[in-house]
């Protein structure tokens, strides 16, 4: 090839790069001007991510209609993405000055986290504190300022079954420890049931709210949030005792199954290969027959875990009146909403009544207004050691002899500051 | 005349090293520097002293006496040991039997061996977790037919068993390139060697001993370092099968880099790690360029 072809194929190339440049101009035009179309109709798409698919997706969906339809200029687009996906998506988007969406679910720990680095919006002006469960606001509240409104909560009460497994077996619902005990030893004994309680397992947190509930139980919500603050170790002689004398046992007795997929953990608990399963509330949206659901909490418990959905509006959002508006909706008339479909969830806005739910949650919503409620104690933490956490309990399911190993693990993987 | 032509050799790779540049270039600087830093403070080889000594990568405390966790890196070397000979003479001996025109259904059979390698990982470590997984697996149930009833568990569930579940799992999956690889290989030998040994007297073992196994030399290279390279990065059939659990008993270099990175959020720590499994994964893929080049 000669000199000057060479030299006429850069000049070709050349001349076609400068047309695709200039062609992406005219076509950042032409979307400037269907912006601008946008603008005048006032219609705006604002983007939610949250965590639910499925029948849980339907639930909330009720919730963004009724948004929609107060607000026609306002389109929802929601994405689910779960919050572990978010974690690693988030912080890098952030920084550079960038959101996936307006309003983003997360836990509770990272959108304080993330607020402390200046990448959320306040919400002070559109919730009002003293409206919300005592101590929501706490996880998303930094030097006064809160980042994170608090939508419906899972409770996680204690050990469901069904009623008429219990009648068919003449097993009554225990009101002391020891009359919870002989309880599982007598549904050991029934033939056909593979284990009195199924654990369930492969994302972590089924195992840890059952440990939480025997903190509880046996430490109260006191000793929970010492746990989570860091000002109690895990190794410390209280916590240690809860293992030894209550949770320990019952592993060393079979009464819980190997830990096994939770999901398919519900289907093998109702046709009736095991009793009882440790759940939070939302599991009577993923049942046959929500009816047909009794609740057992440990006797002499003496607070819950409320689990809430918190939601943040990163500072990078293109409509940030809409978008605190949607939070508004969210935290306050959205609850309500939520709460009268069948997504097993508890308000957090103290405005809902008991009247506004759905039915096969009036009871459980009736226990749990009765006790004190605690923060979910890894969520809070967060972190590696949240993930160390599901990981140890799932070892000492399984070896309950490695108590030792899992307490002193547990001590050493907590955040330092 | 040559200035011309590699100009213009440079003008067409010019596309290529521009997207390299941001794309992985800079990555894998940025990466290095960050290795060096905690924070934004410069600790020079700290961080490496720290992942280097720390439990989550050997775990001296409990290797070799005692049942895992022990050690992500500990566990990779495991790893190897186990999945690289077993898929590679398994891939052989499978690609041996299958290779004669008269077994009839062998395409059958090898497409269902090689369906392993064709579904997406995340499936293959949801598949691995149900095959191990008791009332549901195939694997408990047949220890259990056995009377073996202590490995008629959920073996993820067990840190004893756990690690193995992944490797046989992996196995599974990767038995199929292999199974390709030689069966490839052995079409092209020349049938002539063979009826010449024949002709020689050579037995069956001495056939394949002095024809076949050199021959196919090349082959093995290539199947070995593809399997290395393949043992060194697992991730994703670990984080789904077992989530390098229960107490990090199946935990692996690729998935503690990932624990790093998304669950701790320690940047610098990840990027020790990474550095690490890229210099580990350099000597297998350069062998392999030496031995093919």
């Amino acid at each position: 090839m000669s000199v000057k072809k060479i030299w006429f194929s850069f000049l070709l190339i050349g001349l076609l790069a400068v047309a695709v440049v200039a062609s992406g101009c005219i076509g950042g035009e032409t979307t400037t001007t269907t912006t601008t179309t946008t603008q005048i109709q006032e219609q705006i798409t604002l983007k939610v991510i949250g965590p639910w698919s499925g029948a849980e997706f339907d639930a909330f969906k009720e919730v963004i209609k009724a948004f929609e339809a107060e607000h026609p200029n306002i389109k929802i687009e929601y994405k689910t993405y779960r919050a572990e996906d978010l974690s690693t998506i988030l912080p890098l988007q952030f920084e550079s000055g960038d959101t996936p969406a307006d309003i983003i679910f997360m836990w509770g720990w990272f959108i304080a986290d993330m607020a402390k680095k200046g990448h959320v919006m306040e919400l002070n002006e559109v919730i009002n504190p003293n409206e919300y469960v005592p101590g929501i606001l706490d996880t998303t509240t930094v030097d006064g300022k809160i980042y994170g409104a608090p939508f419906t909560a899972a409770a996680k009460p204690g050990f469901w079954y069904r009623k008429s497994f219990f009648e068919k077996h003449g097993l009554k619902p225990p009101e002391t420890w020891d009359e919870f005990v002989a309880l599982l030893e007598q549904i050991k004994q029934i033939p056909g049931i593979k284990a009195p309680i199924v654990s369930g397992d492969s994302v972590g947190w089924p195992i840890s709210d059952v440990t939480e509930h025997f903190i509880l139980t046996f430490g109260g919500a006191e000793l929970q949030q010492k746990l989570i603050n860091g000002e109690v170790k895990w190794q410390d002689p209280q916590v240690r005792s809860i293992f030894e004398e209550r949770l320990v046992p019952l592993l060393n007795a079979g009464y819980f199954s190997d830990p096994i997929e939770w999901t398919s953990a519900v289907d093998l608990w109702w046709k009736g290969d095991y009793a009882l399963y440790f759940m939070g509330t939302w599991l009577t949206g993923m049942v046959e027959d929500p009816t047909d659901l009794g609740l057992i909490s440990l006797p002499g418990v003496k607070a819950m875990v409320l689990a809430p959905d918190y939601f943040m509006v990163p500072k990078y959002t293109t409509h940030p009146t809409e978008a605190l508006e949607l939070a508004k909706f969210l935290a306050t008339e959205g609850q309500r909403i939520h709460v009268g479909t069948s997504s097993g969830k508890l308000a957090t806005w103290k405005e809902v009544t008991m009247d506004d739910y759905w039915e096969p949650m009036k009871d459980v919503a009736k226990v749990v207004a009765n006790v004190e409620s605690a923060p979910d104690l890894d969520d809070s933490v967060g972190g590696e050691w949240q993930k160390t956490f599901w990981d140890q309990l799932k070892l000492l399911w399984v070896q309950p002899d490695r108590l030792n190993d899992v307490l002193k693990t547990l001590d050493e993987k907590f955040p330092k500051e | 005349m040559k200035r011309p032509r590699s100009l213009a050799s440079l003008f067409f790779l010019l596309p290529a090293l521009i997207l390299m540049v941001p794309f992985v270039i800079y990555p894998v600087f940025k990466t290095i520097y960050l290795s060096f830093f905690f924070g934004d403070e410069f600790v020079g080889l700290e961080n490496y002293k720290n992942v280097l000594l720390s439990s989550d990568i050997v775990n001296l405390e409990r290797f070799p006496t005692k049942s895992p966790p022990w050690g992500a890196l500990v566990h990779n070397v495991v790893w190897i040991a186990i999945h690289l000979p077993v898929t590679v003479f398994l891939g052989l001996g499978i690609a041996l039997l299958l290779r004669k025109k008269e077994v009839k259904g062998s395409s059958v059979i090898k497409s269902i061996i090689f369906l392993g390698m064709v579904i997406p990982m995340i499936v293959g470590g949801l598949i691995i977790r149900f095959l191990f997984e008791e009332g549901a697996g195939v694997v408990p149930a047949i220890f259990n037919a056995l009377g073996i009833e202590r490995l008629a568990i959920t073996w993820t569930a067990y840190p004893e068993t756990a690690l193995f579940a992944a490797i046989l799992g992996s196995i599974w999956i990767w038995t199929g390139f292999s199974m390709l690889m030689y069966s490839a290989g052995l079409a092209s030998i020349p049938r002539d060697y063979y009826e010449a040994a024949l002709i020689d007297g050579a037995s069956r073992f001495q056939i394949f001993k002095n024809v076949t196994w050199p021959l196919l030399k090349p082959i093995t290279i290539v199947v070995v370092a593809m399997t290395l390279l393949w043992d060194l990065k697992i991730f994703d059939i670990v984080y789904v099968a077992t989530g390098g659990g229960p107490g990090g008993a199946s935990m692996v270099l690729a998935l503690q880099m990932w624990d790093y990175f998304a669950r701790a959020l320690n940047y610098n720590y990840a990027a020790v790690v990474a550095v690490l499994l890229t210099m580990l994964t350099i000597i297998p893929a350069l062998w392999l360029i030496r031995r093919r080049g």
